[in-house]
């Protein structure tokens, strides 16, 4: 049964619960009022993005820094890559600085400040670990005297910088240096706004790293060598497959080596046996050091690793994007 | 009079030799901090990837290092600082916190490491990154009985 909801004068209700948020959300603390940003870029090229900020001041506090935050790929070595600068009718334009380690935020509990950001926002909606918030300060500061600033952080990045073909969504986060992530009774000091869009870096010779759909399988640490443990895991959650139903599943796998050979190992054994994580997770998981995996000489490097997942029989398996193409792993740490 | 002129005196005297005698010059004893002996057999009791605990995931059970003398020795080998037997240092033998393998052949890789005594065990506690140097691990050993 269904039951409608009347309230009298919702128009009413409506118009004050607006005005109250409106009011709220107007009172103080910095704040990000939009983000323009394209939706697709090819590797190696320099992509503008513009950050506009509104900072409602209260109270006599500072004078303090403006900080900003910004999420993305770890591989695109942002710190490098990128050139942020700011410019505000009030404020007067200038460059945002890169923060280093030395820099502490004052609320942050000891971590520096892209510590504090990726313990407070995490790395928003996007799948693999392999990002990094990048921090910086604005060269001017600024006293909270009840005036208000607007004005536009203006990014200039570099992108794919580990030339990989990428899909991730990117996040921002503006704070002042005084009061960092936290709120008051004058309001909240911090802003984030995390992409709902996958940004597409297109053009790389490297693999597709894609931190925006659910894979079928990955592979932790994102970024290793043959001399590291990698954990694989399918999810069989993911889509369904010919292997769904099956509870026994192995690992059959090729690997490329440096001196131009291939090994491989397709067995059903308990070498590549993938262990479901709980019972009814239909996540099945194999850790294992790769040099001994594929049992190579100490003169051999794996460089790549194309792989399938099979059933018990062998028969059925199923490979990249639920296909008969093999996933495939390189082996590299940039 | 006189006589309590001399008490006094006398007292005085006591007072001075006493105080004079409780002065003793207190001997240190050199305390020598015993040299940290690493050597035996160490297997792997606890081992982390990234913070990731890898006992689960991974059978370390088999793995042993063994320290004689200057050398070492790798026994069903798993990711380890170095691949190969070799030698090895200390960078201080009372005080270590440094421990560089030198595998046969190889060059000398450094680990910072600590020594502590856990429920009566001495554990060997190193950090090292065998593949990325992104990727870091944490294995510690404890004596095999």
């Amino acid at each position: 049964m269904r039951s409608n909801l009347h309230i009298k004068g919702k128009k009413l209700w409506r118009a004050c619960t607006c005005l109250i948020l409106g009011i709220m959300l107007a009172c103080c603390g910095e704040e990000i009022t939009g983000v323009d940003q394209p939706a697709a870029a090819t590797v190696g090229s320099t992509v503008p993005i513009t950050v506009h900020i509104n900072i409602p001041t209260a109270g006599n506090g500072g004078p303090d820094y403006l900080i900003f935050g910004f999420l993305v790929p770890k591989g695109w070595k942002t710190a490098q890559n990128a050139k942020i600068t700011y410019n505000s009718e009030a404020l007067g334009g200038g460059v945002m600085t890169l923060l280093t380690d030395a820099t502490l935020p004052k609320n942050g509990g000891g971590l520096t400040w892209p510590a504090y950001m990726k313990k407070t926002f995490g790395i928003g909606a996007n799948l693999i670990d392999d990002m990094e918030w990048v921090a910086y300060q604005s060269e001017k500061s600024y006293t909270h005297n009840g005036n208000t600033f607007t004005g536009d952080i203006l990014i200039n990045l570099k992108v794919g910088a580990d030339n990989n073909n990428t899909l991730v969504k990117l996040g921002y986060v503006i704070t002042d240096s005084g009061n960092g992530f936290t709120s008051d009774s004058n309001g909240t000091y911090y802003s984030v706004v995390m992409s709902k869009t996958c940004f597409e870096v297109t053009g790389g010779s490297g693999d597709l790293v894609d931190f925006c759909n659910p894979q079928l399988t990955i592979v932790d640490p994102p970024k290793s060598l043959d001399n590291d443990f990698v954990t694989l895991t399918f999810d069989g959650n993911v889509a369904d497959t010919p292997l769904s139903g099956k509870n026994e599943l192995y690992l059959c796998a090729t690997a490329y080596t440096s001196d131009g050979k291939t090994i491989a190992v397709c067995e059903q054994t308990d070498k590549t046996k993938l262990v479901q994580t709980s019972p009814t997770s239909k996540r099945y998981r194999l850790t294992f050091w790769p040099k001994a995996f594929f049992n190579t000489t100490d003169a051999q490097t794996i460089t790549k690793m194309e792989y399938f997942v099979t059933d018990k029989a062998g028969t059925t398996k199923v490979g990249y994007g639920n296909t008969l193409e093999p996933f495939v792993y390189t082996f590299k740490c940039g | 009079m006189k006589k309590n002129y001399n008490i006094k005196h006398v007292l005085l005297l006591l007072m001075v030799v006493l105080m004079a005698a409780s002065c003793k010059t207190e001997k240190v004893l050199p305390q020598q901090e015993a040299l940290k002996d690493v050597s035996g057999s160490w297997q792997v009791i606890s081992a982390t990837r990234n913070g990731t605990d890898l006992a689960a995931l991974v059978d370390f059970t088999q793995f042993r290092i063994s320290f004689d003398g200057t050398g070492y020795k790798l026994t069903n080998k798993l990711p380890f600082i170095v691949n190969q037997d070799g030698v090895f240092t200390l960078d201080d033998p009372q005080y270590p916190y440094k421990i560089t393998f030198t595998a046969t052949g190889g060059t000398a890789v450094s680990t910072a490491f600590t020594y502590p005594i856990v429920n009566g065990k001495r554990q060997l506690s190193l950090t090292f990154s065998p593949g990325c140097s992104n990727n870091s691990y944490v294995y510690v050993l404890q004596r095999v009985n």
